[in-house]
């Protein structure tokens, strides 16, 4: 047993789950990055790693009613909401298997309503008046559902951070922000793009609160989703939750970085989320066969995706229409 | 549709009418924009329906179009079904990821895992001295980019019975209110599920010379046109497609099979409006038909200027369409 001391909403059940998500997305994510290597896939893959911790936690403060939107960089989200990896795998390699059926190769647009990922916009920013707009449903619908958007540091600069922003914060929309600052927006580094340090000092024009954690302790970030998503849910409107996070690999998989001068070792992670966890666990051996086990699951999928079909080309017309 | 009680009703109260029906019906039916609510919106269409309905039901949003169609967008992903005002059809440029990228292609991009049925009402064309950029005909954005529907309804019957169809439709509706005809009455049949489908062309007047294909406004100039030269012994067949996604080409076709000649009359800009798509396509489908090339009639290649007299050039005008007519009736 952890002799740590857990963050409210977090058990230690809890903690064991939080760390085999972290470690199955970590193993998925380097999968894929092994798949980019041997095969040249992957203009549109925006590798999450080292994202991988902030972004099961915050997903682990919801509850599997709320909803989420997430930004294109990794698939942790969607899996720490439910996902499995087939449907993700599928999505990422254009099988009839994923989830959008074959539609979604390449740049990803994971979807399940019914656990709630809610999917993305391919124009980045697009989904805070998204976001905005399935809290309103949810305060119409009074059915006590909290909505989570996900974004990086550089869709912060688009308008549509300010309208969402604007009118949740004036109706107090059930929704909680949550900001990847990892740095860089693609080739443009924090300091070019924000006059402040913080995105989070954005959260007082709204009137609602903005708080920074950093991002690489995945209980700094539980705890301030949990607190987030609680005072959504009581009706006390948004709020804005930046994690500080690094960003590891190139705005996509394959990108040199020639603007970068700050690369290191890609295979090793600063202030890795993983080992951190794995100390809270104890001593038990517990993680040695969780990380086993996540191991093999990325792999039996991801055979399971590379063998799965490609679609129809009737697929190209389906779906524009409701009733087709 | 005979038998019915009909009301003399305007077209803004048929479609104030339609939107108090739809709220009452399905209470997943809610509406915003600016000023829609304690206002009851720019032009009246909303008076009474935040009283009836409430705050939340009816809400007035900040100045923000991004939020208000993007808003509707997530709001419709979560169950709901949105009616949202553009104080202007203009202002489909200041929203134009949400509309173009959001409501148009979020069912197809995540694999029909979604439904979205969002109405976005758009007070559209010439209202008297507005601008260039409130009082533009957009409608022909909306055709060519996949997964929006357009409908222009031209009476205050069609407007009502439209409006309901598109509130139940699953796909999204960019629903085109002539600012010019908010006032013009007409009679309306009562009935909560009196709907007007979509794709469904309504051939206004019989006539055996020549087919005039109009939309929006145009519809009564067409239609007066038609009267003068009824005189003269020219005999036009007025059909207004009503929805222009989807499009009723078999109605019109079969016009054009009968009469020979085909001129299309819009207030939008003639250069690619939906006139050139409409005229395509029968020149593609009815080619050894014709007596004479499609004729197009459409506003000119220019901003609408603000001066009210000024504005009535740019777009045409009965003289404009009966001399057309009666030109290719000629060749």
């Amino acid at each position: 047993m952890t002799t740590a001391t857990l963050p409210d909403g977090l058990d230690h059940a809890g903690l064991v789950e939080l760390y085999r998500q972290v470690v199955t997305i970590r193993a998925a994510e380097l999968r894929l990055r092994r798949h980019v290597e041997e095969v040249g896939f992957g203009g549109f893959w925006h590798p999450g790693i080292g994202q991988e911790g902030l972004q099961a936690a915050a997903v682990a403060a919801m509850e599997p009613r709320d909803r989420l939107f997430y930004a294109h960089r990794g698939l942790g989200y969607a899996y720490a909401k439910g996902m499995s990896l087939d449907l993700l795998f599928g999505d990422l390699l254009g099988r009839v298997t994923g989830s959008t059926r074959g539609k979604g190769g390449g740049t990803v647009h994971f979807a399940d309503p019914e656990l709630g990922v809610m999917g993305q916009g391919g124009t980045l920013g697009s989904n805070f008046v998204l976001g905005a707009g399935t809290a309103v449903a949810s305060q119409l619908l009074g059915d006590g559902r909290v909505t989570v958007v996900f974004f990086g540091d550089g869709a912060a600069a688009r308008g549509t951070f300010h309208e969402a922003g604007l009118q949740a914060a004036v109706w107090k929309l059930p929704l909680v922000w949550v900001c990847e600052n990892n740095g860089w927006a693609i080739s443009a580094p924090i300091a070019e793009q924000s006059p402040t340090r913080d995105i989070a000092d954005r959260a007082a024009a709204y009137g609602v609160p903005g708080v920074v954690v950093n991002g690489q302790d995945p209980l700094a970030v539980f705890a301030a989703a949990h607190e987030a998503v609680a005072r959504a849910r009581a009706g006390e409107g948004p709020t804005l939750v930046e994690a500080k996070t690094l960003r590891i690999r190139g705005h996509f998989e394959g990108d040199r970085q020639p603007y970068r001068d700050d690369l290191t070792n890609p295979d090793e992670i600063p202030d890795d989320p993983v080992p951190k966890l794995r100390a809270l666990l104890g001593d038990d051996g517990r993680a040695d066969a969780l990380d086993e086990g996540a191991r093999a699951e990325v792999e039996e999928a991801f055979d399971r995706a590379l063998a799965a079909e490609r679609p129809d080309p009737s697929v190209v017309l389906r779906d524009v229409w409701a009733d087709g | 549709m005979g038998g019915r009680v009909m009301a003399a009703l305007s077209y803004a109260r048929a479609i104030n009418a339609a939107l108090a029906e739809e709220m009452r019906r399905d209470e997943r039916v809610w509406m915003m924009g600016q000023d829609v609510g304690r206002m009851g919106g720019v032009f009246g269409v909303t008076r009474g329906l935040m009283e009836e309905f409430g705050a939340l039901r009816v809400r007035d949003t900040t100045i923000n179009e991004t939020f208000i169609v993007g808003g509707a967008a997530g709001a419709a992903l979560a169950g709901t079904i949105p009616v949202v005002e553009l104080q202007f059809a203009d202002f489909l440029f200041t929203a134009g990821d949400e509309v173009f990228h959001k409501l148009a292609k979020w069912r197809y991009m995540h694999g029909g895992a979604f439904e979205m049925p969002v109405t976005l009402r758009l007070p559209t064309g010439l209202v008297g001295g507005a601008g260039a950029e409130h009082s533009q005909s957009l409608e022909a954005f909306g055709m060519h980019v996949p997964g929006l529907k357009v409908v222009l309804p031209a009476t205050p019957a069609d407007a009502k019975g439209l409006l309901k169809t598109a509130i139940r439709d699953r796909d999204p509706v960019l629903f085109f209110e002539h600012k010019g005809l908010y006032r013009v009455k007409g009679e309306v049949p009562d009935g909560d599920d009196v709907l007007v489908p979509f794709g469904q062309a309504a051939v206004v007047r019989p006539g055996a010379d020549l087919t005039v294909v109009a939309t929006g406004l145009m519809v009564g100039r067409a239609l007066e046109a038609a009267q003068a030269l009824a005189a003269e012994g020219i005999e036009l067949e007025v059909i207004d497609p009503r929805t222009l996604v989807p499009l009723d080409m078999e109605t019109i076709l079969a016009s054009v099979e009968r009469t020979g000649r085909a001129l299309v009359v819009h207030e939008a800009v003639r250069t690619a409006g939906a006139g050139a798509e409409i005229a395509a396509q029968i020149s593609e489908r009815a080619f050894f038909a014709l007596d004479a090339p499609v004729w197009r009639l459409g506003a000119l290649d220019t901003p609408i200027p603000q001066d009210p007299e000024l504005e009535q050039l740019v777009i045409p005008n009965v003289d404009a369409i009966a001399g057309a007519a009666r030109e290719l009736r000629a060749l």
